[in-house]
């Protein structure tokens, strides 16, 4: 229970981290931003959904869709 | 009467059930298309989009965010304490759950007239249609899942600790979908300029 509730803690985090990136006008400002809310859906996944400790399929097939949105949004940006 | 416990680690059993997970990647896969698209349309008419986005309030994006993952984390918690048999824990994170979607949902609506009082509907231009077309369907999704948290609530106060395990992790699954898409909406809509 305690570890949900320091996911909870880090998502929050990372939310005001990810709108401070923003603000901030740089080359890498979508690529943090990007990264930021990657940590986010895995920390979702994987503690709220307990992805951790469902079949290593689902674990990679989750990790694979982000991995490939991140990285497809960053090309096109 | 026998007690069947589910082997998560089993490719068949994920947490909320095969079939929601296969519906979940579905799901993420529309949005992620669409949000690519945004993406790439972006691309063909940056100022646009860029004189767009500085039209939104990130601020109201962030806090809908924040009430979003606080009721992700009180329905993990519900689902929690309800494997304790702590029915009492259970329906009290269920409501709050209920409250983080329903003061999303109330943000989401003040955002809404705003960009309505102000003009910004769905023919303004490209941007402002991936706009509504997004945030709308996945507040769809988020009024579906608050329907299936309502109802999972009422069967729990029927039958106390007689819903089954499953059903509990299935409707959390779904509402933890509701989640993963909004984080990956909130960031390609309203903070990458």
């Amino acid at each position: 229970m305690k570890q949900t509730t320091y996911t909870l803690l880090a998502l929050i985090l990372l939310t005001l981290i990810a709108a401070y990136i923003s603000t901030t006008a740089g080359v890498y400002t979508a690529a943090g931003i990007l990264i930021v809310s990657a940590c986010k859906f895995v920390g979702i996944s994987c503690y709220f959904m307990e992805m951790k400790k469902a079949h290593v399929f689902w674990k990679i097939a989750i990790l694979i869709y982000l991995f490939l949105f991140t990285v497809i949004a960053l090309i096109l940006i | 009467m026998t007690k069947t416990t589910i082997d998560y680690k089993n490719i068949y059993y994920p947490p909320g059930g095969i079939l929601l997970w296969l519906i979940i990647f579905l799901e993420l896969i529309t949005f992620g298309i669409a949000l690519l698209a945004m993406v790439y349309s972006s691309r063909e008419e940056p100022e646009s989009f860029h004189n767009s986005r500085l039209l939104l309030n990130s601020t109201i994006g962030a806090i809908n965010t924040v009430f979003l993952i606080s009721s992700g984390f009180c329905m993990a918690q519900s689902v929690t304490y309800f494997k304790l048999k702590n029915l009492k824990k259970t329906n009290l994170y269920l409501k709050l759950t209920i409250l983080g979607g329903l003061l999303f949902l109330g943000l989401k609506g003040y955002e809404y007239a705003d960009k309505i009082a102000l003009g910004y509907t769905i023919g303004y231009n490209t941007f402002f249609s991936f706009y509504w077309m997004l945030t709308l369907f996945h507040v769809i999704h988020v009024l579906v899942g608050l329907v299936v948290l309502c109802s999972l609530q009422l069967t729990l106060n029927k039958t106390k600790l007689e819903t089954s395990t499953e059903n509990i992790a299935s409707c959390a699954a779904f509402w933890h979908m509701c989640d993963l898409i909004w984080i990956l909406v909130f960031p390609v809509v309203y903070l990458l300029l």
